[in-house]
């Protein structure tokens, strides 16, 4: 940090950092990392989870713990982290360096005031007179956009939106002015619309300030929007370095390649098509000194590949990657369908049919239901859709909106509270006996949470063999073999029949838990954030499964996605989401091609990065009672009508309808 | 959060559980309970072998004999060996503690698991019925119950297993409250499951190890309990070799003859700390990685 020479040293420089955890004979988290930033510039590192790129921000931040043994040399402002004392460590921490980490809801102390918390930094660190301090924090908070700032730093987190929460967060990493920002997955667990703000935020303060920024995420198009140089990483090494114009452009390492092929891009995939993907998992335990980790999972690799221990190199475009076949690699293979006979969905009769639904749910407590003050919370409001045999209907919105509870009311995994769900014309409420076991069979459902959803003490086999015993599908003896197309359906070798689901990858679980929904023949799957959970290259394969199965089938999906992308590939039709309500419906083609309503023009200005101008979503207040549920936040909300009178769905085209009072 | 993180960067590397380096793990204190409690089986299981002589076989002319070669724990009042009595008593004391526990077990865990799966009015009904037997101080109950009939064994167990009931639901409902928000057991009502089979193949085989722990801490109660209850006379009656009963009854000569009472009570002493040994490390094994890992 000397300003008088003239071409500044580093402020990060890291060298063959090393991180084991555990026993001397398990395999490294992180590997011979070596990289560097310079004042007020920014490097993303970019990996799947597991891929070790936590790690090296917990390097920096001393906050691996004693199981883990650090080697290496983390040069910051010229000294080395890992030979300071702990106590000075700690101190250039808490002064020099901000953090920012994934979850804001767990980040904050619930007990104490935002302001205090805050503020905190700046009385230990700066040593500045708690009144100064509550000042500077009131600064602090309007500088990172929050308009009502005095009022927030006397809120306590839990009155506080999830982009709020991170915002503050942020005040309280720049608080002490560090020249460095480590951000890890800062927006993994904020809606789009929030996080497009927030890294708008952050670019902001990086050019302002002169902040360095180190940026951790799983999803390269986050890391894109801020930083100006990218680390691929694979199995606890680097696999690619370069600008991150060069390998977004030309990246150079199979690896990078594959991740940005496996992206979803944002328009409509036709049925006959599948995404690229990458085939395979990460290795748990990977060996680089024996030869190149990716290679069993890459489709330019040869035979010596696995033998002979890659290095990075410089490629033609200037990335560093490594790999000794990257100048001659070629392009990601595209990959074909696998059934090939796919036709489109017969419109005609509904195989569902939603209309008018409404569910509610009484947000106050006893107390306040005794003292008759409780008001029930729509989170379903009048809806009407319905999905054909064979069709896939995209449900997209951003969480809360009420989209998983449509999911499980058309199951009727919950009850509604007014409107009706039909499923092949007989009303799903009112069956009972043998013709409900019979709709249990033919609708099902695949869940997100591949952690939770497969029982831990049942086997692959048990989990699959159960339904057919439950709906008497196969003869005992003829089990064991319809367990073993199970597997064969969803991609998985027939050994995992007797493996345990914490034995199994995220996207093996996934696989298992859609062959569990097929093991009763549906005709209806209800998908609730099918891929949501899983890195990117394990995403475009489960797509691409499903869509196997769909054309296979003729299977109905109810896909249901925060992602606009993602929904896009494998929807005949998508429907958006806002606070209970369907604003806009369409086919995806024609969405993403001419959005009319203010909300998906949002949801789409975030992912494609560029600005709009809106009320920010953090303070819009609750739902007007009467009126348009997106007024708040509107761009385009007229005086009166908006504020008064719910808008009803319209027609503005072929199967193009939404649900607004100023369609220009 | 920061201790979050590292735990998580730590699993993701970790994932190579073989047997081999997970046993090597395994708590010093599962181990030496371990130890404890299988060397009480045998002993008990084969008491009738081992024992020197008849547990009532009385030596008249022994009579107060302090421990020697001949009499490894000496003698009580009527000449009766007492080591053979301490051995053969831990018979009763186990079959007491197991019995009382899986009584517990068969009240608690059904009650619990419907409790935790149904909820609403029926959860209230459950836990409100099983707060009200907690209410009441435990000796007390029990003596109730044993005042108004005919002692015995059984009913002594069935008395204590009553009582252990509530705090096996308790934990029962607490860990299938948890287990509620796993999708799985949302899957299953998708499949339009029948609650046996929820409650049986879905809830329970989870439930199961957090249940063992709080099982041993059961049977040390119950082994406690019966003993307080010998003690007192409610209990199993003489001339049985029971422990219990045994100090009550060295309790007159405790001055001359301390080891009456002494040689039961180390007994017990062992027993106790050896299931208390082997929850613990029961408790460590299943509790904190496992849960968390699933």
């Amino acid at each position: 940090m000397n300003a008088e020479v003239e071409i500044p040293p580093p402020l990060l420089d890291v060298r063959d950092l090393t991180v084991r955890y555990g026993h001397e004979d398990r395999s490294a988290a992180v590997r011979q990392v070596s990289f560097h930033l310079q004042p007020g510039e920014a490097l993303g590192i970019v990996g799947e989870s597991g891929s070790g790129k936590s790690s090296i921000a917990g390097a920096i931040l001393d906050f691996l713990g004693p199981a883990a043994r650090i080697s290496g040399e983390i040069r910051f402002g010229g000294r080395d982290l890992l030979k300071l004392p702990r106590k000075q460590h700690r101190a250039v921490l808490g002064h020099k360096i901000g953090s920012v980490f994934q979850d804001p809801f767990s980040a904050l102390n619930p007990a104490l005031r935002i302001g205090r918390q805050i503020a905190e930094p700046l009385i230990r660190h700066l040593g500045m007179p708690p009144a100064d301090a509550a000042r500077r924090t009131v600064d602090l908070l309007r500088e990172m956009g929050i308009h009502r700032a005095e009022d927030v730093a006397r809120a306590y987190p839990h009155q506080l939106s999830g982009g709020m929460k991170q915002r503050a967060l942020i005040a309280a990493a720049v608080a002490c002015e560090p020249p460095l920002l480590i951000l890890d997955e800062p927006t993994t667990a904020l809606d789009v619309t929030v996080e497009a703000q927030i890294l708008r935020l952050l670019g902001r303060l990086q050019q302002q300030k002169r902040v360095s920024l180190l940026f951790i995420s799983h999803n390269l198009g986050v890391v894109r929007r801020l930083c100006d140089r990218v680390a691929v990483m694979y199995a606890s090494q680097f696999v690619e370095l370069g600008t991150m114009r060069g390998v977004l452009e030309h990246p150079a390492h199979p690896y990078s390649k594959g991740l940005l092929a496996s992206r979803p891009p944002l328009q409509a995939m036709p049925r006959g098509n599948r995404m690229p993907s990458i085939q395979g998992q990460m290795p748990i335990a990977p060996r680089p000194e024996e030869g190149c980790v990716f290679a069993p999972r890459c489709p330019f690799a040869e035979p010596r590949c696995a033998e002979q221990p890659q290095s990075m190199q410089a490629a033609m475009q200037g990335n560093l990657a490594r790999c000794w076949k990257a100048d001659v690699a070629g392009e990601w293979p595209r990959q074909a369908a696998e059934v090939l006979d796919h036709e489109a969905f017969r419109a005609g009769d509904a195989l569902v049919n939603v209309t008018h639904l409404r569910k509610t749910f009484s947000v106050s407590g006893r107390l306040a239901a005794l003292l008759r003050r409780r008001h029930d919370h729509a989170a379903v409001d009048d809806v009407s859709l319905s999905i054909s045999p064979g069709e896939v209907l995209g449900l997209v919105g951003e969480s809360g909106c009420g989209k998983s509870t449509l999911g499980r009311l058309t199951l009727r995994l919950l009850e509604q509270s007014a409107g009706s769900v039909e499923f092949d014309g007989a009303d799903v409420s009112l069956v009972a006996g043998a013709d409900l076991a019979e709709f249990r069979k033919q609708a099902q459902i695949v869940f997100q949470n591949v952690g939770s959803s497969l029982n831990p003490r049942l086997s692959v086999g048990e989990a699959l063999e159960r339904p057919l015993v439950l709906f008497g599908l196969a003869k005992p003896r003829e089990r064991r073999r319809r367990v073993e197309e199970l597997l064969e359906m969803v991609r998985l070798p027939l050994s995992y029949r007797l493996r345990y689901p914490h034995q199994l990858s995220g996207g093996e679980r996934q696989r298992v838990a859609i062959g569990r929904a097929l093991a009763t023949e549906p005709r209806f799957i209800v998908c609730d954030e099918p891929v949501s959970a899983l890195d990117v290259s394990v995403q475009a394969a489960i797509v691409n499964l499903l869509a196997d199965l769909r054309d296979q089938f003729g299977l109905a999906y109810l896909f249901i996605s925060h992602d606009l992308a993602v929904v896009a590939q494998l929807s005949d039709r998508i429907a958006v989401m806002y606070r209970g309500r369907i604003c806009e419906t369409g086919t995806p083609a024609g969405l993403l091609a001419g959005p009319r309503h203010p909300y998906t023009r949002m949801l789409l200005a975030a992912v494609e990065d560029t600005t709009i101008d809106e009320a920010p979503a953090d303070e819009a207040g609750a739902t007007a009672l009467n009126g348009c549920a997106f007024a708040a936040r509107c761009p385009c909300r007229l005086p009166d009508i908006c504020d008064t009178t719910p808008p009803s769905l319209r027609a503005v085209g072929t199967s193009h309808e939404v649900a607004c009072h100023n369609l220009q | 959060m920061v201790a979050q993180l590292a735990d998580a960067a730590a699993l993701d590397t970790d994932t190579s559980t073989d047997t081999a380096s997970r046993r090597a793990r395994l708590p010093i204190s599962l181990k030496v309970g371990a130890a404890i409690v299988l060397a009480l089986l045998i002993a008990s299981a084969l008491a009738q072998v081992i024992a020197p002589y008849p547990f009532d076989e009385m030596h008249i002319a022994d009579r107060f004999s302090p421990p020697s070669l001949q009499y490894l724990a000496g003698t009580d009042e009527y000449g009766c060996d007492v080591f053979s009595r301490v051995l053969i008593g831990s018979q009763l004391s186990l079959l007491l503690g197991v019995s009382a526990t899986l009584i517990s077990l068969g009240l608690g865990v059904p009650l619990g698991l419907l409790a935790g799966y149904r909820r609403g009015l029926v959860d209230e009904v459950i836990m409100r019925v099983l707060d009200i037997l907690l209410a009441f101080p435990p000796v007390m109950l029990v003596l109730l119950i044993l005042a108004v009939t005919q002692p015995g064994l059984i009913k002594t167990a069935f008395a204590i297993g009553l009582l252990s009931a509530p705090p096996i639901g308790r934990v029962t409902r607490g860990v299938t409250l948890d287990l509620m928000s796993g999708e799985f057991i949302e899957a299953a009502r998708a499949r339009g499951e029948r609650l046996g089979y929820m409650l049986w193949r879905e809830l329970l085989p989870n439930v199961w190890p957090v249940l063992m722990v709080e099982a041993s801490l059961r049977v040390v109660f119950a082994i406690l309990l019966g003993a307080v209850l010998s003690f007192l006379g409610f209990g199993v009656q003489p001339p049985s070799a029971d422990w219990g009963l045994m100090i009550s009854a060295g309790r007159d000569y405790v001055d001359e003859a301390p080891w009456i009472s002494l040689a039961p009570g180390i007994a017990m002493s062992i027993t106790v700390i050896g299931i208390s040994l082997l929850g613990d490390g029961l408790r460590e094994v299943l509790d904190p990685r496992l849960s968390g890992r699933r």
